[in-house]
Parts: C-alpha cells; sequence; structure tokens
C-alpha cells in the first residue's frame, strides 16, 4: 500500500521537479554569450512591414532597421543629416529642397541611392499610405538629380517639411518595387500592401533581422554596411558596438522587471510604472533613467453637445481639476505640469503667461471659484455647493442655464491594466465634478473600443486619452483642433470649432519664417486654453530601467533612452 | 411556552415544532468545529462591513475611494495613522480593507441570493412538473452549466466596456443557478411521490399551493446550504474579474486593490497592501464554505461523525 503510494507522490512530483531544471538549465545558457544586447518587450510586435507597423513595439523593432533622412540630436533637439549628407538646401524661386545623401548601403551590400529615396516618395503618394501621406502629399515632385542627390518640389511652402516630412524612413527600391508592382494589380492596392509579409526586411540600419521566432524571441544581427559605424554625427561616434541584438517578450511588467533584476535583459524598453523605481534602484546591478517626454495626457469634451459645448462649463470643469494633486499622487512626481497643449519641455513653441485656472487653490477655494464661473452663466442648484454663508456644502444635481437638471454622463477612460494612471484620474475627476454637483461617472473602456466611439462615431461626452509621442514640431495643434478635421476618424476629436483658429492655423502652415510661425502657435495655443475643448492634465516623465552590469553609454533624450543614438552607442563593458 | 403552543392553534404548534427543528439543527451545527470556526469569522466579517461606516466620519482623509492623506502621497508601511500603510496616492488601507468587506458580503450574498431563487423555482417547477417541462429545463440548465462563467463575464466586459457591480452581480448569479436547480429538482422529485403530497393533492390543493406551500418549504434547507457555496463562488468571481481589471471602477473590493498594488507596481514592493486583501478573500470564502459544510451535517444525517460504538464498524 505504502510503496503505491509512493510510486503515485513520485509520478505527481516527477512533472514540476522537470519543469523546473529545464527553467533552471535555460536560464543558465543565457549567460554565456556575450555582445548580445538584449532587450525587453512588454508585446510581441505585430509585423515587420514598415507600411502596416503603428504599434509601439513594431516601430522600435522597425526602428533598428530603417533608417530616415534626417533625425533629432539628442541635446539640442535640432534636425540632423542621417541617411543626408549634409542639412537641406532650399531653393525659394522653385520651392524645393535638395537633399545631398551620404555614402550609405543597404544591408545586402548594394548602395542606397536617390533612386530609392523617390521610390519611397512615390510609393507613398501613389499607395496614399496611412500615417505617411499625409506628411508627404504637398511634394508635388520628387527627382534624382544624380545617384547621391535628391530634390523635392513643393506645391507650397509649407514649414512641417522639415520637421515632420524628412524625418520619414527611406525603403529600398530592389525589395519594394516587386512587391508594389504585385500589390498595384489587385483590387484593393493599399490593402494587399500593408498585408505583404516582410520575412527579411532590408535595411540600412544598425541592425538586420536575422530571425523572428514568433511567441519567443527576436533576434537581430549587426549590420556591416551600416553608414554610422566609426562615423561621427552631431560629436557622437557611431557603432554599434553589441554583434547581435535580442527581443524578449514578456507579458506583464512584473515579470519584465524581474527579468531586468535577475539580468535577463539589459534594457527594458519601455516606460514603467513609478512603483517599481525603488526596487530597481535598490538592485546593484540596475538603474532607473528619468526623461521628460514630449506628450501630452489631457480630458477631452464633446463639443458638439451641451453643455459641453459652453466654454464656461469647461473652464470650471478646468478649475476643478487639481493638475497637481494627479502629478504627486496617481504620477508620484514623475511627470510635469501642463498649462498648455504644447508641452512645458517644448522651449521653443510653448507658450507662456497662458491662463492658469485654479492653481495652488485649495479644494474649497476651487469649488467657490467654479461655482462663480457656472452661476454667471446661468446656471443653477436646487441646493448650491456654496450655502448664504459662503460655506461648502454637498450640492444637489446642477441645472443648466436652460432650466433642465444636467444628465448623467461618463469620462470614458482606459481600462485600469492597460493605464491604471488614467483610469485612476478618471475616478478622480469624477469625485471633483460631483463636488458641483455635475453627475459624471468614470468608464474604463478597452482601448479600440474607447478610440472607436471617441475618434470615429462621436458618441461620447468626456474622456481621458493621451498621445505618448507628440512632435516636437507643433503642427499636431491644426490637427486636433481645426474645424476640417472634425470628421468621423479625423483628429479634431472634441469638434471643436473655431473660425479665428482655422485662419491663424492655416497660416501656421504656410509661414516659412520661424518667428512669424512661432507667434502663430503662440496665439493658436492662447485661443485653445480660453476655450479648453481639451484639458491638458499632465506630461508623464519616461521611467526606464537598464542593466549595468553588460552595457553602457545610453543616451539620454526626450522621450527615453530607448533613441537610435543610444541604441548605436551603447558599448559592452569591459572586463 | 409550550403548554401555551400545544393548547393552541395549529399555527403555533408548527412554529414551536419548527423552533424545536432549529434549535435542534443549531445545537448539532454549533457542536460543529469547522461550523463554529467559520461563523466567528463570518461575524468577524461582518463586524468589519459594518465597521467600514466609521473611518471616513472621523476624517475625511480615511474615504476609501477619494480620501488621501495630506502629508503622505505614496505607498507608506503601517503606522499609527494608517494602520495597514497607505496605497501609492496616499489612501488609507485599512479603511479600503472595511469597506471591501462590505462589497464581499454585497456580492456575495445578493449574487447568491439571486441564484438560489432561479434555481429552486425552476428545480421546482422541473421537478414538479415532470416529462417535457422537466428535459426542457433541464437541457438548458445543462448548457448553462457547462458555460465557463469567468470567461463568459470577462468576454461580456470587454464587448460592453466596463460592467457595474450590479451588473456582475446579476451576471455571476445568471451562469450560477443551474447547480442548485439540479439538487433541488431530485428533492422535489422525491417528495413528489410522498403521501403528503398526494394527500394535498386529493384535499383539491392548486399546483401552486402544492409547490409552494408543500414542497418549497421541505427544499428550503438545501437551498439555503446551497447558498453559502454560491457566496463563495461569487466572491471568488468578483476578485478574479476585478484583479482582472475587469471589475467596476467604483468600488473599492478586494479584488480591486490587488489590482491597484500589481498595477502600479507595487506587488513585490508593499506587502502590507498585497496580503491583507488575499487573505480576507481567502478567509471570507473558507468561512462560507465551513458554514456550508456544518450545515451540509445537520441536514444530511449521514454526513454526522457518531460517537457511539454500535456504529463503530460502518
Amino acid at each position: 500500500m505504502n510503496s503505491r503510494f509512493y510510486l503515485e507522490f513520485l509520478k505527481v512530483a516527477a512533472v514540476p521537479l522537470f519543469m523546473a531544471a529545464v527553467l533552471f538549465f535555460a536560464s543558465c545558457a543565457e549567460h554565456a554569450d556575450d555582445g548580445i544586447l538584449r532587450l525587453g518587450l512588454m508585446e510581441e510586435p505585430r509585423t515587420t512591414n514598415i507600411w502596416l507597423a503603428s504599434d509601439a513595439n513594431s516601430r522600435k523593432l522597425i526602428s533598428l532597421v530603417y533608417q530616415p533622412l534626417y533625425t533629432y540630436d539628442p541635446d539640442s533637439l535640432e534636425l540632423t543629416p542621417w541617411l543626408a549628407a549634409s542639412m537641406p538646401e532650399y531653393d525659394p524661386d522653385t520651392q524645393s529642397y535638395t537633399v545631398r545623401l551620404r555614402d550609405a548601403k543597404w544591408s545586402d551590400g548594394t548602395r542606397l541611392t536617390a533612386d530609392d529615396v523617390v521610390f519611397t516618395v512615390e510609393l507613398i503618394q501613389r499607395f496614399r499610405v496611412p500615417r505617411y501621406y499625409s506628411q508627404w502629399r504637398f511634394v508635388e515632385r520628387t527627382e534624382a538629380v544624380d545617384e547621391r542627390t535628391v530634390r523635392f518640389f513643393l506645391e507650397e511652402p509649407k514649414a512641417i517639411f522639415l520637421t515632420r516630412t524628412l524625418v520619414n524612413y527611406v525603403v529600398p527600391k530592389s525589395q519594394w518595387e516587386p512587391i508594389a508592382e504585385a500589390a498595384g494589380q489587385r483590387q484593393k492596392p493599399l490593402a494587399a500592401l500593408l498585408n505583404t509579409e516582410i520575412e527579411a526586411p532590408l535595411g540600412s540600419g544598425p541592425f538586420v533581422l536575422a530571425e523572428w521566432r514568433k511567441g519567443a524571441y527576436i533576434h537581430l544581427k549587426k549590420n556591416d554596411h551600416f553608414f554610422g559605424s566609426g562615423v561621427e554625427v552631431s560629436g557622437r561616434r557611431l557603432g554599434p558596438h553589441a554583434d547581435e541584438v535580442l527581443f524578449k517578450v514578456y507579458g506583464t511588467a512584473d515579470v519584465a522587471v524581474l527579468g531586468l533584476k535577475k539580468d535577463e535583459i539589459d534594457f527594458l524598453w519601455m516606460s514603467i510604472q513609478p512603483g517599481y523605481i525603488d526596487g530597481l534602484e535598490a538592485n546593484p546591478h540596475t538603474t532607473v533613467y528619468l526623461s521628460d517626454r514630449s506628450a501630452l495626457y489631457y480630458m477631452g469634451f464633446n463639443v458638439r453637445r451641451e453643455p459641453f459645448s459652453d466654454p464656461a462649463f469647461r473652464r470650471a470643469v478646468n478649475v476643478l481639476i487639481d493638475k497637481d494633486f494627479i502629478i504627486d499622487r496617481v504620477l508620484q512626481g514623475y511627470a510635469a505640469h501642463m498649462d498648455s497643449i504644447v508641452p512645458t519641455e517644448n522651449v521653443f513653441w510653448h507658450a507662456d503667461g497662458l491662463p492658469e485656472y485654479a492653481r495652488g487653490l485649495s479644494r474649497e477655494d476651487r469649488i467657490r471659484k467654479a461655482w462663480r464661473v457656472l452661476s454667471e452663466e446661468g446656471y443653477t442648484w436646487q441646493r448650491p455647493p456654496v450655502d448664504e454663508n459662503g460655506e461648502v456644502a454637498a450640492p444637489s444635481r446642477i441645472i443648466l442655464p436652460d432650466g433642465t437638471p444636467m444628465a448623467d454622463f461618463s469620462i470614458l477612460t482606459p481600462p485600469a491594466d492597460y493605464d491604471p494612471a488614467r483610469a485612476t484620474c478618471g475616478v478622480i475627476i469624477q469625485e471633483w465634478l460631483k463636488d458641483l454637483g455635475i453627475p459624471a461617472s468614470s468608464r474604463p473602456m478597452a482601448f479600440g473600443a474607447l478610440l472607436q466611439r471617441v475618434k470615429d462615431r462621436h458618441e461620447f461626452d468626456a474622456f481621458i486619452l493621451g498621445y505618448g509621442q507628440l512632435s516636437l514640431d507643433p503642427d499636431y495643434l491644426r490637427s486636433f483642433f481645426h474645424s476640417e478635421n472634425d470628421r468621423p476618424g479625423g483628429w479634431n476629436m472634441s469638434g471643436y470649432n473655431n473660425e479665428a483658429f482655422d485662419r491663424l492655423a492655416d497660416e501656421s502652415v504656410m509661414a516659412m519664417d520661424t518667428q512669424r510661425r512661432r507667434d502663430l502657435i503662440l496665439e493658436m495655443q492662447r485661443i485653445v486654453m480660453e476655450d479648453v475643448p481639451y484639458i491638458p492634465l499632465y506630461n508623464p516623465s519616461a521611467v526606464e530601467a537598464v542593466g549595468k552590469k553588460r552595457f553602457e553609454g545610453w543616451e539620454e533624450m526626450i522621450d527615453g533612452i530607448g533613441n537610435i543614438w543610444s541604441l548605436t552607442r551603447v558599448a559592452p563593458l569591459e572586463e | 411556552m409550550k403548554a401555551i403552543a400545544a393548547a393552541g392553534t395549529g399555527k403555533n404548534e408548527t412554529r414551536s415544532f419548527r423552533m424545536q427543528a432549529f434549535l435542534e439543527g443549531w445545537s448539532l451545527f454549533y457542536e460543529n468545529i469547522v461550523g463554529r470556526i467559520g461563523l466567528y469569522l463570518l461575524i468577524l466579517f461582518g463586524l468589519m462591513a459594518l465597521a467600514s461606516y466609521i473611518p471616513p466620519l472621523i476624517d475625511p482623509m480615511y474615504h476609501p475611494m477619494t480620501g488621501v492623506d495630506p502629508d503622505i502621497s505614496y505607498a507608506s508601511a503601517p503606522s499609527w495613522r494608517h494602520w495597514l500603510g497607505t496605497d501609492n496616492i496616499g489612501r488609507d488601507i485599512f479603511t479600503q480593507l472595511l469597506t471591501g468587506a462590505r462589497v464581499a458580503f454585497l456580492v456575495g450574498i445578493s449574487a447568491a441570493f439571486i441564484s438560489i431563487v432561479i434555481g429552486t423555482l425552476l428545480g421546482m417547477i422541473a421537478g414538479y412538473g415532470g416529462r417535457v417541462l422537466d428535459s426542457v429545463l433541464m437541457r438548458f440548465a445543462d448548457m448553462i452549466m457547462v458555460m465557463p462563467s469567468l470567461l463568459v463575464i470577462l468576454l461580456l466586459s470587454v464587448l460592453f466596456g466596463q460592467l457595474s457591480i450590479w451588473i456582475i452581480v446579476m451576471l455571476i448569479a445568471l451562469f450560477r443557478w443551474p447547480a442548485v436547480a439540479r439538487v433541488i429538482r431530485s428533492q422535489t422529485l422525491s417528495l413528489k411521490q410522498r403521501p403528503f403530497i398526494d394527500m394535498a393533492r386529493v384535499a383539491g390543493a392548486s399546483h401552486v399551493r402544492i409547490l409552494f406551500r408543500h414542497i418549497l418549504p421541505n427544499v428550503l434547507p438545501m437551498a439555503l446550504l446551497y447558498m453559502t457555496f454560491r457566496v463563495t463562488s461569487a466572491i471568488i468571481v468578483e476578485a478574479a474579474l476585478a484583479f482582472l481589471g475587469f471589475g467596476d471602477p467604483n468600488t473599492v473590493s478586494w479584488g480591486m486593490m490587488l489590482q491597484w498594488v500589481w498595477k502600479t507596481g507595487h506587488m513585490f514592493q508593499a506587502p502590507w497592501w498585497l496580503l491583507p486583501p488575499g487573505i480576507c478573500i481567502s478567509l471570507i470564502t473558507l468561512a462560507f464554505y465551513m458554514m456550508g459544510r456544518a450545515m451540509e451535517e445537520v441536514l444530511d444525517p449521514r454526513l454526522r461523525k457518531t460517537k457511539g460504538p454500535d456504529y463503530a464498524a460502518s
């Protein structure tokens, strides 16, 4: 009887023992090779097709393979030639820019020529590739002057050509021409192009894709033909010094952070929650980098609907929202205050002296101030939030100027597992609004469904969303608030419509004089912050962590250390 | 008392008989150490739920959802001011824990009650009606029973956005009645054959009267027993949903607390935040389960441990 019991026990115990052994030996094998830069991701990239890639993780992979003509300098954030040899030359008579290319090669050793650049632009224009087309549509003609010179003829002067258009990637004609030809024959050319699987993308970047084992890892090898090897760009000597790159995919942040602590990866390529900072700082093998971001997290209203169409109502909500509370508490101080749509860190374009609303006021003073703002516009309460003695009291439901009590409405937020900060903000703002009898309720919603309701169907009252990577050029102001973008799928999600703003925005695109354009952009910010269709909430810091046992030389920049400068410059530590 | 009852009307007689039965059951239940522990635990949680109304009255910073300590804006360890510490935005964890007990009772008992009502009704009707009605209802119950309820509720909340706590309660109830219905049906089937039902029928009682006056009182103990088990599963489903991020964001439940500690990256940094809700979920489900086990012994004499030597051989 007993021996059978032991036999059974052994059988049951054998499975976990075996698994433990496998895991143990697998983790041992990890430490063997050197010169491999191991990067952690939270989710697997969706695609290697550059035209389809819209998720952050695919973009990370692609940024190592394809390269742009120009990029930004990490310190000054000024445009810096990358694949281009020098800054573009503008000819006002023909409205054309001339760009000279470096002596760069594709990873198969063939030369990167002006033909490739022309091909890339024509492909984007021919297929109207989303994401890219809007940046290239005003380029009338692209011409290869010689093998290493390209000329872009613009329909009209465009300020965003340099800062937005020229930082796009160049793809090789040799690989994409047959694909484009085949896709062009199909009934839906764009869909055919986007759905083409690219097993071995031919790029000009520091690394080249070697193997992608779906669900396990992505392996990249050093590109021996990378133009930057040993070259100095913007005062920095480029590598890459790592022989190989290995992407590991972790499902959850906990496991990824643990992997970093256990030296499974050298860099966790994502912004982590502030809660992990202490543990990572305490670990002798890891260190944390905090960087400013060019991001905008905000609450938006549907100004097509009552009472959100009333600027006074929106201002009152702005008064009630204690941004410093959100930054100190919800983001643990790892965020910057925002008083405009353009982040304060974007020194050149950010407007100073915008209305502060109620910064620094106490909760009760905020309620009093918001109550005054609303009372003046004809909003009433059966039991007002401030009684006869000027004391703050629990109010009854707010009554709109037309005499009807305000209906319940929801603030849509991403779900807590996607972004706990925004979900928490939703709940806190809901409680703040209740202090004024505004019947809000926070409603977390799956991200895709949320975007569809807000951007495509316009079926919402208010929402909290964010732009994780705003371009340094503030052209997004025009996208967010120009009335021509108020259409299903357009970026003017709140339906803001202001003729004065539209005029300024139209003018700002054409303004080639930077100082003039700056004045326009500052004025646009003033209008928007007066009307507050979006209430900017915070600009979170990028919190990133690296293992310091094996690699060094991470380059700090706006949006964090996961940039092309870091990845071409990090070098293995000398033993 | 007894004498008066005996001399009085029949109604009083049955009441005293029921009282007698209840007291007998109670003493059996109370003898059972498992049941007693479960009961004490439940009383403790009940007191916690009641006490949850007190802290916000002391100071607004003890409001479980919106109250924050003015001086603490990070996850702080237990102190005199915050007996179980604070979460990352400075909210008191002890208050959240008390409120969580309230939500657990609310979710557990209301979901279990709804599923018991549905299960008992359908079970009785199926068992009493027999034939086609029985087959249809039981096949329907089978269909619901094989559905993985947690998965379906997860899918629903993904489809319809966030669900409110009452919708979650309804969904749990709607997925958890079939097991009850099956048990009640089998009870009804055997009760139906008993002479007193025949007598009632001969006396001209309608089906509804037979069902509710004669069958229901006899299946009720069984239904209540099953209710304790349903409470357990309802609490666990709610906690799992909340932990996975599909709970009601406006409710401070234990599962929600676990979700916050997980998603804000404090899982391994703040044990004072992680452990209490976890322990409470385990203990409250254990308490209901233990109660259920003890009640089962009261209802089913075969389960009783007998002390007499006569039965030692069996």
